[in-house]
């Protein structure tokens, strides 16, 4: 594809998406590699979820040293990059294990959390505890957080994410409609 | 003050990686910035000692910096924050320089080669002690879930201040918080 075309595409799809916008919920398409990235925002947990591509999570578990088999399956999940924020005058706090992810058939899906990774790795021998995201966290004013959150589905799959947290005993849950897992390959080069 | 860094060293291994990791997440993170508050730990919480190598392999237990305060920051190279943390805190150690401050970085699961190059890419190299924690013992006692987590240490060696996720270390807040603790018996 041509650069011109290109630039006419990613313009194209930015406009698709401002029609696609649900209530404070952003999408953006990164000019340069077209991956896209959901910002919800608004709430006293701010959540960022971004597309990784397959072969960047591959990059990232071999540059750690890690085994093969190791990289092989976690880029083999539908890989996110997600930021969280406590945008509150007061502690927020969220557990992985009660988030789900909808897919389209209507199923909700618990999602693997940074606990079961880690246990795995141990198993293998593999004292790595890092890149995923915490499975429990109580953030304070100004805390935030990052790391990999990972969904067992094949590239280019959809889905709605339903996340929550709390604030002192209160329960919030927001959904992000209509997610999709990164391509295989980067639709921007 | 003794430079870390005396030894030249080579080994670029991982830092493609890093900078990819950098690329997915730099946008939405430097995009604003970096907050500046510390959470108070009340009552300030007694923290084990623990004893670990710096970039030349001699060893800093943390009770040889008793009566000191601390600043105690858990890191690696693909950590985005962590890579905009580093030169602020060389600022604030040098602005403190002359105060009974000390700043102990210390690195996850990384090696010293790895961390060199890493620094060498940042253009940054701190004149405090960068310490390795390879197989993450020292991060899990003092309960860090995730990178970067910092702790302020009083001048007994108790925390007193937590702060998860990157922080803007050369915030005159901050600085005014180390104060304090300095000022404190």
């Amino acid at each position: 594809m041509s650069r011109c075309a290109q630039i006419c595409a990613v313009g194209l799809v930015l406009l698709c998406q401002q029609a696609l916008a649900e209530g404070l919920v952003e999408k953006q398409v990164n000019p340069d590699t077209g991956l896209v990235s959901w910002k919800a925002q608004g709430d006293a947990l701010e959540l960022e979820f971004i597309q990784v591509l397959p072969d960047y999570v591959r990059a990232v578990y071999s540059s750690r040293g890690l085994p093969g088999e190791i990289v092989d399956k976690v880029s083999g999940y539908c890989v996110f990059g997600t930021i969280l924020h406590n945008r509150s005058e007061g502690p927020v706090a969220y557990r992985v294990a009660d988030w789900r992810y909808i897919t389209p058939d209507g199923e909700r899906h618990r999602i693997r959390t940074k606990s079961e990774w880690v246990q795995e790795w141990r198993d293998m021998g593999v004292a790595f505890r890092w890149s995923m995201l915490p499975d429990d966290q109580t953030f304070e004013v100004g805390d935030w957080g990052q790391g990999f959150t990972t969904i067992d589905l094949s590239p280019g799959s959809r889905f709605d994410l339903e996340y929550s947290w709390r604030v002192n005993d209160k329960s919030f849950t927001r959904t992000i409609k209509w997610v999709e897992c990164a391509p295989d390959e980067a639709p921007l080069h | 003050m003794k430079h870390r860094f005396t030894r030249r060293r080579s080994g670029v291994a991982g830092l493609p990686a890093a900078l990819l990791l950098f690329a997915l997440s730099a946008a939405a993170v430097a995009e604003e910035g970096l907050s500046h508050s510390f959470a108070r730990i009340d009552p300030p919480r007694s923290v084990p000692d623990f004893s670990l190598p710096d970039m030349d392999g001699e060893m800093h237990a943390l009770q040889d910096y008793r009566g000191k305060v601390v600043l105690i920051n858990f890191w690696a190279t693909w950590c985005p924050p962590c890579r905009r943390e580093m030169p602020a805190l060389e600022q604030l150690y040098r602005k403190l320089g002359d105060q009974p401050f000390a700043v102990l970085a210390i690195n996850q699961w990384e090696d010293a080669d790895h961390v060199f190059a890493y620094m060498g890419d940042l253009n940054v190299f701190p004149s405090f002690p960068i310490l390795f924690d390879p197989e993450s013992r020292v991060s899990a006692e003092f309960g860090v879930k995730g990178l970067p987590t910092s702790f302020l240490l009083d001048r007994q060696g108790r925390v007193v201040f937590r702060a998860v996720g990157g922080r803007a270390f050369d915030h005159p807040e901050v600085e005014q918080t180390i104060r304090s603790l300095l000022a404190a018996e």
